[in-house]
């Protein structure tokens, strides 16, 4: 569907925040004191089918792991209001939110999961425990790349030193086996403001970007391929401040980082909407956190707006453009990839969407390599004790990338990227960086 | 010489409470039940300990009553008390007048009372409905009714006395104006509880019989020739999934139905109607009754209109008038209790009956009639049911610290102490592997051993001590977990027998709540049982099973 057939754009696909149809189902504090909500009326949906548990890929590897209808309903409906402790084990659950697409019937898991994580760290962790210290400092990623790109060379020097890797995993618990990720020489935004902003400005065809923390420290390519391709169908891009998505926060029980990273980036965004800005992120955890975890955490003005009015790039384009069709007229070199969905790409309905787009690219082919997880799961891969149970949920997918007819990976998640690249030493490209060479040609980088 | 020295025939709350009390004053006891512990109205109430708040307009010396045992069972019964405190909660409309009554009434009872403005109501209670115009807080608490009823008998046994369930009286035995016994017939055995073993009759003869049956004493005092016009009152309960509130929710309007809602264990429970029946075992159990529940309470607490159901039950209230009262409705009976001495009532000596009265009181009653025996047998030992905790109560104070090193999960493991208070130590400390078989009640192996150790193969006694089947599945995925615990020491035969009879009780109350989620529950169930066990069409009824046929499974035991 292009803009002259419909000159109201996303009209369709954009709500005003929802009515308060249901107000009495609105989550009240019951626990003044702590930040959590009362989720047990969520726990009338389950009935202990268990397919939640037969698709959790941390049970399947880990028998000591009780799964996620343990840690979410089961684990609610026993509480009662004085009642405080959230079983440690909810800090073996790696957010990968399968459990949400899986259950038939609404439990909403992976917010019982967040919630009873924020309350597990916030009440039970010791604050000067090593694991409270590693996970702060590993969901806060972002505060440290803002470091660290300010001298990348640097800092990618110093990381890459065994003397580095050594202390990280004997005193943070941070695994030596992986190798810290680059940071760029350029930060995306650092680009963005070189290059003096947008090149195509008009307003009814709007869109905010919002890049993430990995696009911007460590892939400023992929950021830069979205700019393009967007003003290639005629967009104009805007870059909002913005902070951390909130997704390595939430998967720590960090809920008070995340808050404040989210308060900022609700009034930014919702602002670009307010402007006539539909939000696009090319991470799909950034995508399923503002649409999925903000609302069901967090109550800040314009939360639903944002939640309403957020789409990952290419499903965005699929959506208003005729994305399709300009691949079928455009032509790449020689292109195979093995593609892995990310589990947050499949939350929202997207794993199949890479795979059809270079179906119709000339060139192009993109082998699904299976429904596995990939395991990383963020910062879950990253934690020493984490680092085997990450590796052997993965093994499934490493298999199917080295079957694959492919020598280069593709994903659009960068930690999946980071373990696909770990798990197969292949080189890993986003989905956009393809369609860009395919709309807007090689040489534009 | 007989032999015992009291027979009490029913094992409800009375009974239990009465045959600990006779115990500890050291007479002999036995005690007879046609069914389960609290097979009868205990096992069908709402699980209130009242405060006295709901009697305090209508009936002050039933409220003075409840606040004094009130404070008595917090004391010895910590563990099957939960004081989640209470409130009566008048809407945006309702009169004003009655809510000044109310507040006066609880101050002149002795009842600790304060008034709770709407806005303070919905902090305490977030789900009550902003229609709230004020509430006045009382020191109402939930209580378990098992739980409380079985540890009385346990402390009965623990003093001497004999409890035999499954043992229906089928004769009283009298020998012209003198009762000296009755006539049971035994499900299995004597002694536990044992499908498919021979029930015997036994003869049991003492020097008194406490007819504390309830609703059915009726029916006992029939065997013996004596007319007790209990009037059958039926009140139909629901039970929600989950707990909405976590404190006791009463409307503060002059009785009506529907008009309370208690938190119990994991769930909270509507309540209730008050309709005269019959006959106690046989009455309609009809829909409108549930309806009214959700439609009424509804107004207080919005967010039961589209809760979860799990199940609906009704129980049976002992009303009872002094013959020549004539009350027409029978929520204008009294709630007071009455000790019938049949001596000077009938000239039938030897027998007394215990009739009317409420659950929260029952240690009151217990020892009123326990008393009255103890003159007639010329015993003058006096009461401490009052001052003594029951098992499991005692040194409550000291659990929380050894929660942790049961190695369970911590939900599991708080909820099985909460349940088993100072008998967790000894039920939960095992060597072996402790797993979860009732995931929705959290209740683990060790603990349904337990049961099984005490009640035989009757796997409703052993629901009823530990909550197993009782959660949002209904049984679904643990019953055969269940049972399966039965074996070795009891036989396939047994355990399926036990089973099917689980099955049974389960159904009972979850066929009055299919729709939404529980209908989808009672589908996957219908399916799992079906497509797992054949149960659609069991191909081992009547026939035994060739379970040598069978491999032994792999060597790892998977």
């Amino acid at each position: 569907m292009s803009d002259a057939e419909n000159p109201d754009g996303a009209s369709e696909f954009r709500e005003d925040e929802p009515t308060d149809s249901a107000e009495e189902f609105e989550p009240i504090e019951v626990f003044p004191e702590s930040e959590s909500m009362d989720l047990r009326p969520g726990s009338d949906d389950c009935y202990k089918c268990s397919t939640c548990d037969t698709s959790c890929p941390v049970a399947a590897v880990d028998d000591e792991f009780p799964g996620p209808k343990f840690q979410g309903p089961e684990q609610w409906r026993l509480k009662r209001k004085d009642d405080r402790d959230i079983d440690e084990s909810v800090m073996s659950c790696s957010n990968c939110m399968r459990c949400d697409s899986a259950c038939p019937s609404d439990v909403p898991l992976s917010q019982m999961h967040n919630t009873a994580r924020g309350s597990f760290v916030d009440e039970q962790m010791d604050k000067l425990s090593r694991e409270y210290v590693r996970n702060r400092i590993l969901s806060n990623y972002r505060t440290l790349a803002a470091l660290g790109s300010k001298v990348p060379r640097l800092t990618n020097f110093v990381m890459g030193l065994g003397v580095t890797k050594l202390f990280n995993e004997k005193v943070l618990g941070i695994t030596s086996e992986r190798e810290f990720p680059e940071f760029a020489t350029e930060t995306f935004r650092e680009w963005w403001e070189k290059r003096g902003g947008p090149n195509v400005e008009r307003d009814d065809k709007r869109v905010a970007y919002f890049h993430g923390c990995y696009s911007n420290y460590n892939t400023p390519e992929v950021g830069k391929a979205m700019v393009r391709v967007f003003e290639a169908f005629g967009y104009e891009v805007l870059v909002p401040p913005q902070k951390c998505s909130g997704t390595p926060m939430f998967a720590n029980g960090m809920l008070d980082d995340a808050e404040r990273a989210a308060e900022t980036n609700v009034a930014e965004l919702a602002a670009a909407i307010e402007g006539g800005a539909d939000v696009i992120a090319s991470c799909t955890s950034c995508s399923l956190s503002l649409r999925q975890e903000y609302p069901e955490l967090f109550d800040f003005e314009g939360t639903a707006s944002v939640a309403a009015n957020t789409y990952e790039a290419l499903e965005y384009l699929r959506v208003h453009e005729d994305l399709e069709g300009a691949l079928a007229d455009a032509e790449v070199d020689d292109a195979a990839f093995a593609y892995h969905a990310p589990c947050h790409a499949r939350n929202q309905g997207l794993d199949g969407q890479a795979v059809e787009l270079l179906d119709a690219l000339e060139g192009a082919n993109a082998e699904d390599v299976g429904d596995s997880c990939s395991g990383i799961s963020g910062t879950y891969g990253w934690k020493e004790e984490k680092y085997d149970v990450s590796m052997e949920i993965g093994a499934e997918m490493f298999d199917h990338m080295e079957a694959a007819d492919a020598e280069t990976g593709l994903t659009e998640c960068p930690t999946c990227a980071m373990q696909m690249e770990h798990g197969t030493g292949y080189e890993i490209r986003h989905p956009l960086q393809v369609i860009e060479e395919a709309v807007v040609g090689a040489d534009a980088a | 010489m007989t032999d015992t020295e009291v027979v009490v025939v029913g094992g409800g709350s009375t009974g239990c409470g009465v045959a600990r009390d006779l115990a500890m004053r050291g007479l002999d006891v036995t005690l007879v039940e046609k069914g389960n512990l609290t097979h009868g109205t205990t096992g069908r109430m709402h699980g209130l300990l009242h405060s006295g708040g709901r009697y305090a307009v209508s009936d002050q010396s039933s409220a003075r009553e409840c606040i004094a045992e009130n404070r008595v069972l917090r004391e010895i019964a910590g563990h099957c008390v939960e004081m989640t405190g209470g409130q009566f909660v008048q809407l945006e409309g309702d009169p004003d007048e009655y809510f000044e009554e109310k507040l006066a009434g609880c101050r002149e009872c002795g009842i600790p009372a304060e008034v709770l403005t709407g806005q303070q109501a919905r902090a305490e209670e977030p789900y009550l409905t902003d229609d709230v115009k004020r509430s006045i807080r009382v020191p109402d608490g939930a209580v378990d009714p098992f739980r409380l009823c079985v540890a009385n008998a346990a402390s009965a046994e623990r003093h001497g006395a004999r409890i035999e369930t499954h043992a229906e009286v089928v004769d009283v035995l009298a020998d012209g104006d003198d009762v000296f016994g009755v006539q049971v017939r035994h499900d299995s055995g004597p002694g536990k509880r044992e499908h498919a073993r021979t029930g015997e009759r036994e003869r049991i003869t003492a020097e008194y019989v406490v007819n504390a049956t309830g609703a059915w004493a009726g029916q006992i005092g029939e065997l013996a020739g004596v007319d007790v016009a209990v009037r059958p009152s039926k009140g139909a309960m629901v039970v929600m999934n989950c707990r909405q509130v976590d404190t006791v929710v009463n409307r503060c309007r002059p009785k009506g139905d529907a008009d309370i809602v208690v938190p119990h264990e994991t769930t909270a429970i509507l309540g209730t109607t008050d309709v005269e029946v019959e006959d106690p075992e046989d009455y309609s159990e009809e829909r409108w009754e549930v309806d009214l529940m959700i439609d009424e309470l509804s107004a207080l607490v919005p967010i039961l209109r589209e809760a979860r159901t799990v199940r609906s039950f009704w129980g049976v209230r002992p009303l009872y008038e002094p013959p020549g009262t004539g009350t027409r409705d029978p929520t204008d009976i009294t709630r007071d209790y009455f000790l019938l001495d049949h001596a000077e009532r009938d000239d039938l000596s030897g027998f007394a009956s215990i009739v009317g009265g409420k659950f929260t009181t029952y240690r009151l009653m217990a020892e009123e009639i326990a008393d009255h025996v103890c003159a007639e047998l010329g015993v003058s030992a006096s009461c401490r049911t009052a001052d003594e905790p029951l098992p499991g109560s005692e040194d409550f104070t000291v659990l929380r610290e050894y929660m942790d090193e049961f190695g369970l999960r911590s939900p599991v493991g708080r909820r099985s102490v909460q349940r088993l208070g100072s008998r967790a130590d000894e039920v939960l400390s095992t060597d072996g592997p402790n797993p979860v078989l009732c995931d929705c009640e959290a209740v683990t192996r060790a603990e349904v051993r337990d049961a099984i150790d005490q009640s035989g193969t009757d796997l409703n006694a052993v629901r009823i001590r530990t909550r197993a089947s009782m959660g949002n599945c209904q049984g679904g995925l643990c019953c055969h977990r269940m049972a399966a615990e039965l074996h070795p020491e009891y036989g396939e035969p047994q355990a399926r027998a036990a089973l099917d009879e689980l099955f049974e009780e389960r159904w009972k109350g979850e066929r009055h709540a299919l729709w939404g989620e529980q209908l989808s529950q009672a589908a996957l169930t219908y399916a799992l049982h079906a497509t797992t066990m054949n149960r659609d069409r069991d191909p081992a009824d009547g026939a035994s099973v060739e379970y040598a046929a069978f491999d032994a499974g792999g060597a790892d035991g998977d």
